[in-house]
């Protein structure tokens, strides 16, 4: 039946279009009645416009849309429920638990890879923090700066962080910026009381004015006055124990050195913290230092350090202090060279001085072995902190995947929650309980691992680091305060996805994960794997150059060479030493030498001239050698002959290395030329005649390129190297040390073998290979966590397609190809994305090398072939597992 | 849990829903509100209300009383539910409350 008016048919169609479905029924009824109303009323014009008007009001976006949802409308009658009550958080926390304890494997999966995450991110923090931590215990840190010298002389770089003892004064007395300048001087000293004696490495001389400058908390003893005179001594609290036991040391004397120096002891001073740029054991007055040689350039050995006065911007002061040097400097380049600053400029030379703050010392000053203790790197912190970030990053999104992927195996019990009245807000509680849980867990089981972990931890980073930090209550609130959001995070995705199943479709087991998800997972997998495989070709380049290093052919022999260290102390009977020595079976050849190569040989260049061509100079290094130090290194003598005992005319005679000979120019034969030597108080110049070249060998780190080295006949003194022969070596050393004992010099016997100290050389480059082989080791985990959450996601998200494969003939090894084939795409994309990120990576690295291995093709290869090895073989255990799955169990519950 | 709150316009709609007892739906509540209080407003407004009053709990609906003169279609029939009497007496009782607080004669024409 229809009425007899109606309305026109395309508002009628507007309406039905687009208005919600839900209640169209009862406004068009409506709609209708009203129009036929007006119609009666008013006309049919005045109708179809009311008409239209009003189906206007309930179109989108006027209208409000009706929920179907009945729990949607409030049941007034009872008080609404809050949901996160006490009962309920109960209830959530005991279900988690049973939960986890059922899926024991996932769960201490997830754990653990959470946990490792975490474990590495703490580790690399409490590192980063020690290293920026450095020099901050000094109270006025902010203020305290270095005056380091800035220069460069024939082409080369030969700036350093010191300057000649008298910048500090003129500093001090000229710039009224400056509250104070202070000096420090490093220095070895064999040290003896009457019990024992020591050979002291790590001691400074040190001005009085040193503990107003810096924090040194004084235990024993008045810091003012503890330095003021000469030949006193202030100890640390461990040297005071190592010479007077518990005795109280203020007021004793230490003997140093060869002359046995009395030395009077003026306090006491806690042991310097690991994080200082120096460190020392005991700081001697060097009162008696000042003004033997007037200048800021000679005898370049004093770290000047000054103390700004409160508000002053130290560009300024920088300024200041520069323009001093250039006074200072120049006029000693003047007397010098006969150059004025600008002809000096004009050479292509410069000098100048810059200010270092104190606390960016340790990581950006560039001076290496010139530093008082080796400094950091700001670069290493921040890739490692990039480390650390995705490291964690990966560990969450793994926790996520495989919280997915478990969450799903639960869709039955969604259902049936879902059809005992729980809502939505309910069962994201429930996934987000649990997960916080888990995440909680990890975290304890992460602070485990790390308090495990810390003593190797420190033996390979060489701190003491400690758990300390962790105390702190900011640190700590932001660890669990980080932990629960990581949890929520990663509970997020699951509790959203899975509560919004529809129960009827879950109960009937239809759950269709999308496969868009799939992209994002494919995504994730790929830049995990972006990661594992730049940290693999990482590691094999490291390998490799350091066993290039180790392998390279160095130029002498290294094996069964013995050091005896300190022989000077045995003043003239060193060569006494020596004969008696070589006399021993044990022994085939022995020398005495200043020079050891490799190692901390802190030469400094010297220009060496050609008598024919006077000024060229070449930066040289100088060996002072014997006899028999060529033999007993097994350097080759390619040209000439060795020095000789029984030609006094050998005095005069040098011995150049093939670089030397090459950068001096001489093209022909260059033995019998002459170099300019040095020329004494009277203006007479000494010439040496060159008699041999040997041929090139690395007297420093492979990182150095050789350099022009002259080796000159006699002066020398400090070490007998001994080539022995293989065997019976701890009774060779004790007569070694009863000989040296009978001689009863101020220093105690030490020795060291070649082949350890070449080793030492390259500890740092053992070290990166070490923590790189870590990580890598790490990453590779955690990917293959990820990747196994990811494939247990799928296996199970494929169950039936796997069935039916199978019930339709399918074999195993094709449905296991299937499951493998999906992963491997993701993993192709990272090795092609990382290989250029790593070379690159690894190139720069090489760039400090002197001689380097090149990154070849194989690298990636095997880092590839590594990954999607390690890869498949993760994702076989979940396919082969789905592939033997009897096809019935999976479709049975059609 | 605190007092339902109504607008004005919402408290018109729930009093001609109680008013028509039983009976109101669109058409007879727009008809009710022109000639009572004769405002002329968009059904849409009205239906937006009924909703939200609903939502409010302060009013059932059920579908029903198809005639031929809406070509078949049922009704939406709205009664009032207890928390909406309640709401509704409250309002008065509490505008009952104010005008007793008023100054005597405040309102009164000359006064102002």
């Amino acid at each position: 039946m229809k009425s007899p008016v109606q309305p026109p048919r395309w508002a009628r169609w507007l309406l039905i279009k687009l208005h919600p479905d839900n209640t169209l029924e009862e406004v068009t009824g409506d709609l209708d009645e009203l129009y036929t109303y007006w119609y009666n009323r008013s006309g049919k014009t005045q109708a179809t416009l009311r008409y239209l008007l009003n189906v206007v009001s309930v179109l989108p976006p006027f209208v409000r849309r009706r929920h179907t949802d009945k729990h949607y409308y409030r049941q007034p009658d009872y008080p609404a429920t809050f949901s996160l009550q006490f009962m309920m958080i109960q209830n959530y926390l005991k279900i988690a638990f049973r939960n986890l304890k059922r899926q024991k494997v996932s769960t201490s999966i997830n754990i653990v890879g959470l946990a490792i995450g975490l474990a590495t991110c703490i580790l690399i923090l409490l590192y980063v923090q020690d290293e920026l931590s450095y020099d901050r215990y000094n109270e006025k840190a902010d203020r305290i700066f270095r005056v380091a010298l800035n220069a460069r002389l024939n082409g080369e770089d030969v700036g350093g962080p010191m300057l000649g003892p008298n910048a500090a004064r003129d500093i001090q007395r000229e710039i009224p910026e400056i509250s104070k300048a202070t000096r420090i001087l490093r220095g070895g000293e064999f040290v003896s009381n009457e019990t024992s004696s020591f050979k002291e490495d790590n001691l400074l001389y040190a001005d009085s004015n040193f503990c107003e400058v810096f924090t040194i908390p004084f235990l024993k003893g008045n810091p003012k006055q503890a330095l003021t005179e000469p030949n006193t001594v202030v100890l640390t609290e461990e040297t005071a124990r190592k010479y007077f036991g518990n005795q109280d040391p203020v007021g004793k004397v230490l003997l140093f050195s060869r002359e046995k120096t009395p030395h009077r002891i003026t306090g006491v001073v806690r042991n310097v913290p690991t994080n200082a740029h120096f460190r020392f054991d005991m700081l001697v007055s060097s009162t008696d230092y000042d003004e033997q040689h007037i200048g800021w350039l000679y005898s370049i050995n004093f770290y000047t350090y000054v103390l700004l006065s409160e508000k002053y911007n130290y560009k300024q002061a920088e300024a200041k202090i520069a323009r001093l040097a250039e006074k200072q400097i120049g006029g000693e380049l003047e007397g010098f060279l006969h150059l004025t600053p600008k002809q000096f400029r004009e050479k292509g030379d410069d000098f100048g001085v810059f200010l270092q703050p104190l606390t960016d010392i340790h990581l950006y000053s560039t001076f290496g072995r010139n530093e008082l203790t080796p400094g950091g790197n700001i670069l290493y912190i921040y890739v490692l902190m990039a480390i650390a970030a995705f490291m964690l990053l990966i560990a969450c999104v793994n926790f996520m995947n495989l919280t997915t992927a478990t969450a799903v195996r639960r869709s039955r019990e969604i259902g049936v929650r879902k059809v005992l009245g729980s809502v939505k807000g309910q069962l994201r509680q429930q996934f987000l309980t649990e997960s916080v849980l888990l995440a909680i867990a990890a975290l304890i089981v992460g602070l485990m691992i790390v308090g495990l972990s810390l003593p190797f931890f420190n033996l390979l980073t060489g701190k003491t680091l400690t758990l300390g930090l962790l105390t702190n209550a900011f640190v700590a609130a932001g660890l669990v305060v980080g932990t629960v959001l990581v949890g929520l995070l990663a509970g997020s995705y699951p509790a959203f996805y899975l509560s919004s199943f529809k129960p009827v479709a879950v109960l009937k087991g239809r759950i269709t994960a999308g496969r868009g998800n799939f992209n994002l997972r494919s995504g994730l997998v790929a830049f995990q794997f972006f990661i594992t495989i730049s940290m693999i070709i990482a590691t094999v380049t490291a390998d490799r150059q350091l066993r290039y290093m180790q392998r390279q052919k160095i130029g002498f022999n290294r094996e069964q060479v013995l050091i005896i260290h300190n022989t000077q102390m045995l003043s003239k009977n060193e060569t006494l030493f020596r004969d008696k020595i070589i006399q021993s079976p044990q022994v085939i050849t022995g020398s005495i030498s200043g020079q050891v190569p490799i190692g901390n040989s802190a030469l400094d260049n010297t220009p060496i001239m050609s008598r024919e061509n006077p000024d060229k100079a070449v930066m040289s290094r100088f060996y002072k050698v014997d006899d028999e130090y060529i033999p007993t290194l097994g350097m080759q003598v390619v040209l000439g002959r060795n020095f000789s005992k029984n030609l006094s005319t050998d005095s005069s005679a040098v011995i150049l290395n093939e670089t030397a000979v090459r950068a001096l120019g001489w093209q022909q034969n260059p033995i019998g030329k002459e170099l300019i030597g040095h020329i004494d108080d009277n203006g007479v110049k000494t010439y040496y005649r060159v008699i041999g070249v040997v041929s090139d060998f690395h007297f420093e780190s492979l990182r150095q390129k050789i350099g022009p080295l002259a080796m000159f006949l006699g002066g020398n003194s400090g070490n007998i190297l001994v080539k022995t022969r293989p065997g019976e070596l701890p009774q060779f050393l004790a007569s070694l040390k009863q000989q040296w004992e009978s001689f009863s010099p101020a220093a105690p016997f030490s020795y060291s073998f070649l082949d350890d100290r070449f080793k030492q050389v390259y500890l740092g480059e053992q070290k990166i290979e070490q923590v790189l082989t870590l990580f890598s080791g790490l990453t590779i985990f955690i990917a293959c966590l990820g990747l196994f959450g990811l494939a247990t996601y799928t296996a199970e998200q494929r169950t039936k397609e796997i069935g039916v494969r199978k019930v339709l003939g399918a074999s195993a090894g094709s449905v296991v190809a299937l499951l493998s084939m999906d992963f491997l795409k993701p993993i192709l994309i990272a090795l092609v994305l990382a290989s250029p990120a790593a070379w690159w990576g690894m190139n720069q690295w090489l760039k400090e090398f002197a001689y380097k291995v090149t990154v070849d093709w194989w690298f990636f290869a095997l880092a590839g072939l590594l990954a999607i090895g390690i890869a498949l073989l993760t994702v076989s255990f979940q396919s082969i597992k789905a592939a033997l799955t009897n096809p019935i169990k999976s479709l049975r519950s059609e | 849990m605190q007092r339902t709150y109504l607008g004005e316009f919402e408290e018109m709609v729930l009093l001609m829903v109680a008013i028509l007892n039983g009976e109101g739906y669109g058409v007879t509540i727009s008809e009710a509100l022109a000639a009572h209080t004769g405002r002329i407003v968009a059904f849409g407004t009205v239906h937006n209300t009924l909703i939200r009053l609903e939502e409010k709990g302060v009013v059932t609906s059920e579908l029903g009383g198809a005639t031929a003169e809406r070509g078949g279609r049922r009704k939406r029939l709205f009664r009032i539910t207890a928390p909406g009497s309640r709401a509704l007496r409250e309002i008065q009782q509490l505008r009952q409350n104010l005008w007793l607080l008023l100054p005597p004669d405040m309102l009164q024409p000359g006064n102002l």
